[in-house]
């Protein structure tokens, strides 16, 4: 990776010039990238559907050793991203009561049989209230944590909150590739992707951040790579931003490409790697 | 704070330390009127991160990559974990705070707090343990949950939402290229960083009498919130739900490089291990 910067503690502003500025190279051609990862992965042979995703390229297959289950902590990042989308919107007044208010939508879509069985509204339906109730707390909580890296009411027009995750198909893979993205640049052709994570950043914290970025970037109903991507840790107070020139998606694309290979090789159980959202 | 409250000059002689009297409520008294809200001075936590990062060097030379955990308990001299039983009831009790920060004040709060502690995602060895529990530990453990909470209940008033409340905040600072991880939750959190102002407030809520280790705890998640975000928060407070006592300091410079020294102290006590 060629350009990585650390920033200690941006305000908002800084953060969002960061997500709007244009990308200082061209852009890779990405169709080709995208055919080569094919071809890369489709050489793999796999046996069944995989999941590749940032958790994946950090910490490898082994590290889901449990079959997924929802919790309070699983639920927090979608419950928050829906809350952050109804606030950003104007539906809600508070992110806490956007949680609740999300959470009822999708109990009631799955007490009219519209949700699949392990679907997140299937389990909050089931839920007593008092689980319900710390998934609210939790929800908010995470979003409030990125509403401190954007502000959303004065960069509303400049960055988008709440966006829905990148997923792309490889074709004849059997290969899903999930790139998990919280906010975004808007406004500029090649804009920047802002990933929330837990904790201190590890040893490999870029190359997830790259495997986002890439996903984010082949997803595009117009193949278009991001300027940068910028990775939040709110816990350590850590900021870094990866500038996606030619050799970062190349190394994306390679470290893709070996997460392929190590799913096949690897026995893992039939999980989802969400919980570490 | 303001003048209602009484200074406990033998606990810290230096700064000002404040009880809350029962008749105060402890969510005005840490948030204060926000005119006297002192300004944010960020070139604060540049000088004490250099200076826990000099301190360390001096002290363990270059640690390498997560050679050292510096958690709270660490810091305020806590024993050993005793009892698992205890942290058992902190674990109920920290979901009780989550429930009724989310508007959810139940009837029961020893079953809402068991679901919620089964469905929380994290300590599972402490759900483990609140599986395994016998009908006699079971009811002496819900009747000590029912106590606290009702202690949570009357001390804590409803949050509003506008003060972006935020539960069971971790904090991980890394620090000499991490070689040292600086760990600590803050059980509530009020106020957003970022403004002119300071005007963030931390709440440690214990199940035990308030003590000098929970001034020292405080002091610690103050100098992490400091770190983490770049401006020093306004007050810390610690509620004991045992009694319902509760301590609302104001953070200052002096505080934090008070902690700095703490932190360093820990740190020398580890390497001479």
């Amino acid at each position: 990776v060629s350009t990585v910067r650390r920033l200690q503690v941006p305000t908002p502003s800084d953060l969002v010039d960061l997500l709007t500025a244009p990308g200082s190279e061209s852009p890779v051609e990405l169709g080709r990238l995208v055919d080569a990862i094919a071809a890369r992965l489709a050489k793999t042979h796999p046996t069944r559907p995989r999941r590749i995703d940032a958790f994946v390229a950090e910490f490898g297959a082994a590290r889901f050793t449990t079959a997924f289950h929802w919790s309070a902590r699983a639920a927090r990042r979608p419950l928050g991203t829906a809350a952050l989308r109804r606030v950003a919107a104007g539906t809600s007044r508070d992110l806490l009561r956007a949680a609740h208010e999300e959470m009822e939508t999708l109990c009631d879509r799955a007490q009219r049989g519209l949700a699949r069985r392990g679907a997140l509204g299937t389990w909050l339906a089931a839920a007593p209230t008092e689980v319900r109730a710390l998934c609210a707390a939790e929800a908010a909580t995470w979003a409030w944590g990125l509403c401190h890296l954007v502000d959303l009411h004065a960069h509303a027009d400049r960055v988008a909150v709440g966006v829905p995750d990148a997923w792309f198909d490889v074709p004849r893979a059997r290969t899903t590739l999930h790139g998990r993205r919280d906010a975004t640049g808007t406004g500029v052709a090649a804009s920047g992707v802002l990933r929330l994570r837990d904790g201190a950043p590890g040893a490999r914290a870029l190359d997830g951040l790259l495997v986002d970025a890439l996903v984010a970037a082949m997803a595009g109903r117009v193949p278009m790579t991001p300027a940068r991507v910028v990775g939040a840790w709110p816990d350590a107070g850590i900021v870094l931003c990866v500038e996606l020139d030619d050799v970062a998606l190349r190394h994306a694309a390679r470290l893709v490409v070996t997460c392929g290979s190590s799913l096949t090789t690897t026995a893992t159980p039939s999980v989802e790697p969400v919980l570490a959202a | 704070v303001g003048e209602r409250f009484v200074t406990c000059r033998e606990q810290n002689p230096s700064m000002t330390a404040a009880t809350i009297a029962p008749s105060d409520d402890l969510v005005v008294a840490l948030r204060g009127a926000g005119s006297l809200r002192p300004s944010v001075d960020r070139g604060l936590a540049g000088g004490l991160r250099a200076w826990l990062d000099d301190g360390i060097f001096e002290l363990a030379g270059v640690p390498s990559p997560g050679q050292l955990r510096v958690a709270t308990r660490d810091v305020v001299g806590a024993p050993a974990p005793g009892a698992r039983a205890g942290l058992l009831r902190g674990a109920l009790v920290a979901q009780v705070l989550r429930l009724h920060v989310a508007g959810c004040t139940p009837e029961d709060p020893f079953a809402a707090a068991s679901a919620a502690l089964l469905a929380s995602g994290r300590d599972d060895d402490l759900a483990g343990l609140l599986v395994e529990l016998d009908q006699d530990e079971r009811a002496r453990l819900a009747t000590e949950v029912a106590s606290h909470a009702a202690v949570l209940f009357d001390q804590l008033p409803a949050i509003p939402a506008r003060w972006s409340p935020r539960v069971g905040v971790s904090h991980r600072v890394p620090l000499a290229g991490g070689g040292v991880a600086l760990c600590g939750r803050v059980d509530l959190t009020l106020g957003a960083p970022g403004g002119a102002t300071a005007c963030v407030c931390l709440l440690d809520v214990t199940t035990s009498p308030l003590d000098a280790r929970h001034l020292v705890g405080l002091t610690y998640l103050a100098l992490l919130s400091t770190l983490r975000a770049g401006e020093p928060p306004l007050r810390v407070a610690a509620l004991s739900t045992a009694d319902g006592a509760a301590l609302v300091r104001d953070v200052d410079a002096t505080m934090l490089t008070g902690a700095v020294a703490g932190v360093l102290r820990t740190i020398a006590a580890m390497v001479a291990r």
